[in-house]
């Protein structure tokens, strides 16, 4: 099929809940392409050589990217067959594609050095991958892969145990049961997924989506231990003495406070607990669902990251009206851009340039009103490439009955501080070398853990390397045993 | 999922449930609890773990019927049902030390989770006092109390249907600041150590002060994970924000902020909103 590419620029779009509907549930906003269309987006890609093509490169797992878009367009008239072909080619490197075609920021990776994107737009990477995994989901074409995949699933090459269950744990517990092993899940919560199901709402991932991509991970041979946290059910060391090895991917999921005055009044949530709640528990769902939330009339949102902007557009399905305070410019924000536009064009506000100084309550001991300090940016760039602030010395007073807190999150200490072996940094991630492994020989780490906030991606990045890593140990260890 | 081996109503708003979960009971020691989650649609909850049997894999829980997650528990749950998640032991276990003389303190349901504490203490060697302060009707674990420590102090106070079920609890206040002062009074004590509503700790606290007897105090502010993960359970200490799951439920009595820790819990509120009356038909007439 030697034809001339003829360009075509324009991203073929995919359509959106209107505004007016969705603001008024949690269903999800985009709803995604269909075969016709994905296959007209397929289409525009000019199929640089994998070994140069620049969307692999900027993918954090290398996906091999236009082959998943040639498979997709070899079989314009069997979309089942295309897909299959396209899913085998993306889960190579991706075991949870209907999750990141989702949350992935592709216009930061690999679809900011598409070809494509100098003459045009870049192509759709992150929606199509999307659509291959949703459709494969709808039409059952996952379990003839997955049975392709479990060629060596027989768990007798070793025993491994993963701490936690967010992306960093699951893609290491999928690649290792792919490679043989029998992999033990333990997880804290009462749900796995870590912040996909507790922070992440549902109208950018449905919840009932994730399930399904966990529950292949189930029929790989891994099992999931609910309700067990690790350092206070069973210690680092017992895990040592019955498993072969251990990775801990328990991410970094404790907020961080306001260390300024009031900031124990009521109706102040951190973000982790408004959207623990929302998700969750599904406190939106109340009252046939038990867990309560309140909110007022006028909430405020303080920070302007991926938790601000869905604590932010949680609330605001809730019935308030939100405004997202943040301490620097429009440009500095640093959540995904599809989310912030989704904010605005639901009618969350932005205030730019305040930082909190005071919570002002009431005699009830509730939060009336947030005292903030003007800031100024300046020429200097900080370590993140980010314009420096300093205060101006005036002050502003905006009235909120309900404040949430998304200014970042460290590490969970119950591990470092239960296992005192356990190297830590500062900032409290966990050392690791070259291999992902930790201070103590045989226990790996990846994700947030190590990384402080990162993204889904790179989790699953550390929790691919680090299951290659763990084949190699363990193999070491049991051939010099 | 975790079976209810056991289920009985062991006073009046107070259920006993004895529950197979193996993973929490070889590991929980005195002063941890669990995070309970009951049915499918159900939020989680902080509970204690009362009594356990390492190798028979057994804790037992005594859960004081609240509001609605506890009451429904009471009234839908039965021997043989399956609890959906339990996840622990969290939170940290008191110090385990001689520290000599002690007053351990529960207003209401709060003494079942003294019982675990204050056995250990004297079975290390300690001379503990218990002291149990309720309505006359909600008496338990009288005999476990004085089986397993030197001495187990009962006030009851009598519940007055014609006066709010706030009034009946200043009352229960009133009568727990009287003993703790009659007895700080007579005895020395080396430690005083409390579990109930944060406004009868306050209470005792401020009689304890005057004593200059050390005091800690387990901590009951709302959670949500137990985990560390959310910060709904913060109280202030020392002048620093804490999380009780994960720096407590145990903190030092002196130094916390009890306003705070008051208007954050609403306790009294809410138990107005509770017709005690309403509540006793609702036992009575079987839990539905
Ligand atoms: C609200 C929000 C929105 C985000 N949006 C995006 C986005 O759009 N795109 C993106 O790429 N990234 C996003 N991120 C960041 C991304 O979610 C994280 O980088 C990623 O989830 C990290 O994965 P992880 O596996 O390292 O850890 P987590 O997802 O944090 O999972 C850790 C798991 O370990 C469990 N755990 C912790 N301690 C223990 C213990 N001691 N024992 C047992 N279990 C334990 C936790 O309960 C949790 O389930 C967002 C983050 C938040 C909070
Ligand atoms: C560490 C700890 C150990 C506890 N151990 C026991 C025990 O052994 N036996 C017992 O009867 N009770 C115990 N409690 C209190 C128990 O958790 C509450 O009574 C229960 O959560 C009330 O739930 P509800 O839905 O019935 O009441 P509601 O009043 O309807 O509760 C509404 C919400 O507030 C939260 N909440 C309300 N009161 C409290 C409280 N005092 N502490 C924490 N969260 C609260 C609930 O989790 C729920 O989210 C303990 C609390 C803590 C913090
Ligand atoms: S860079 Fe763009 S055009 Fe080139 S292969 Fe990747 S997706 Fe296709
Ligand atoms: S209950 Fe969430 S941090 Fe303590």
């Amino acid at each position: 099929m030697a034809v001339k590419p003829k360009l075509i620029k324009e991203r073929i779009p995919t359509p959106e809940v209107p505004v007016e509907e969705r603001v008024k549930s949690f269903v999800e906003v985009n709803l995604g392409y269909d075969f016709a269309s994905a296959l007209k987006e397929a289409e525009r890609c000019i199929q640089c050589p994998p070994e140069y093509a620049p969307c692999i490169k900027g993918c954090p797992v290398h996906i091999n990217i236009p082959g998943f878009l040639k498979a997709l367009r070899e079989n314009p008239d069997n979309p089942d067959e295309a897909v299959k072909n396209a899913l085998r080619v993306i889960w190579n490197d991706n075991t949870l594609p209907a999750v990141t075609g989702r949350v992935c920021p592709q216009e930061e990776q690999c679809e900011a050095p598409c070809v494509m994107g100098k003459v045009g737009d870049p192509i759709n990477i992150g929606k199509l991958e999307r659509f291959v995994a949703d459709y494969a989901r709808k039409h059952g074409i996952e379990e003839e892969l997955l049975r392709e995949f479990m060629a060596n699933g027989d768990g007798t090459k070793g025993r491994v145990a993963v701490v936690g269950s967010g992306p960093a744990g699951l893609t290491c517990a999928g690649e290792l049961a792919k490679m043989g092993y029998e992999v033990t899940v333990f997880e804290a919560l009462h749900r796995p997924g870590g912040v996909l199901i507790y922070g992440i709402p549902e109208f950018r991932l449905p919840k009932e989506i994730l399930d399904k991509e966990i529950a292949k991970l189930r029929e790989l041979g891994v099992e999931i231990k609910l309700d067990h946290i690790v350092g206070k059910t069973v210690t680092l060391e017992e895990l040592l003495g019955e498993y072969d090895a251990v990775f801990i991917g328990t991410g970094a999921g404790t907020p961080k406070l306001l260390n300024i005055p009031g900031i124990l009044l009521d109706r102040i949530y951190t973000a982790n607990e408004f959207l623990t709640r929302i998700n969750l528990m599904k406190a939106y769902l109340f009252p046939e669902y038990d867990e309560p939330i309140a909110v007022g009339e006028k909430t405020i949102v303080i920070g302007a990251g991926n938790t601000a902007m869905d604590a932010a557009r949680s609330a605001l399905r809730l019935g308030t009206e939100v405004t997202i305070a943040y301490r620097r410019g429009r440009e500095d924000m640093t959540a995904r851009i599809e989310e912030i536009h989704h904010a605005e064009e639901e009618g969350v506000k932005f205030e730019f340039f305040l930082n909190p100084v005071e919570f002002i309550g009431d005699e009830e001991g509730r939060v009336k009103a947030v005292k903030f300090e003007k800031m100024r940016p300046l020429e200097e760039r900080d370590r993140k490439g980010k314009r420096k602030i300093v205060g101006t010395g005036e002050y502003v007073t905006l009235e909120a009955d309900t404040v949430i807190i998304a200014i970042g999150l460290e590490p969970n200490r119950i591990i470092s501080e239960e296992a005192t072996g356990l190297k830590t940094n500062p900032d409290g991630t966990l050392v690791v070398d070259e291999n992902l492994m930790t201070s103590i020989p045989g226990v790996f780490a990846g994700g947030d853990a190590i990384r402080g906030e990162a993204t889904v991606i790179l989790a699953m990045g550390d929790g691919k390397r680090a299951a290659k890593a763990i084949d190699a140990y363990i193999r070491r260890k049991k051939a010099n045993a | 999922m975790y079976k209810i081996l056991e289920k009985k109503e062991i006073a009046m708003r107070n259920t006993w449930y004895k529950i197979h979960a193996p993973h929490v009971a070889r590991k929980v020691q005195p002063g941890q609890f669990v995070i309970v989650r009951a049915f499918k649609n159900g939020e989680r909850i902080p509970l204690t773990p009362v009594m356990w049997d390492r190798e028979e894999g057994w804790i037992v829980l005594i859960v004081f019927t609240r509001g609605k997650t506890t009451a429904r528990m009471a009234a839908e749950l039965r021997e043989g049902d399956e609890i959906l998640n339990i996840a622990g032991p969290l939170g940290n276990p008191v110090e385990m030390k001689k520290f000599g003389k002690i007053l351990a303190i529960g207003a209401y349901t709060g003494i079942v989770e003294v019982y675990p504490i204050a056995k250990a203490w004297q079975e290390l060697g300690n001379d503990v006092t218990t002291l149990h302060v309720t309505f006359e009707p909600m008496v338990v674990l009288k005999g476990e109390m004085e089986n397993a420590v030197g001495r187990h102090i009962l006030e009851t106070v009598q519940i007055d249907m014609t006066k709010s079920f706030p009034e009946n609890m200043k009352n229960v206040t009133k009568r727990l600041t009287e003993k703790v002062r009659e007895l700080l009074e007579k005895e020395h004590f080396d430690l005083v150590f409390m579990v109930g509503p944060s406004g009868d700790q306050r209470a005792v606290f401020e009689v304890v002060k005057e004593f200059g007897v050390p005091m800690k105090a387990d901590l009951h502010p709302i959670m949500v994970d137990g985990t560390g993960m959310c910060g709904a359970c913060r109280v202030t200490v020392g002048g620093e924000v804490k999380f009780a799951c994960i720096d407590g439920p145990e903190f030092d009595a002196y130094k916390v902020d009890w306003d705070v820790l008051i208007s954050r819990s609403g306790y009294y509120t809410d138990m107005e909103m509770m017709a005690m009356q309403e509540y006793m038909k609702v036992l009575q007439g079987g839990g539905q």
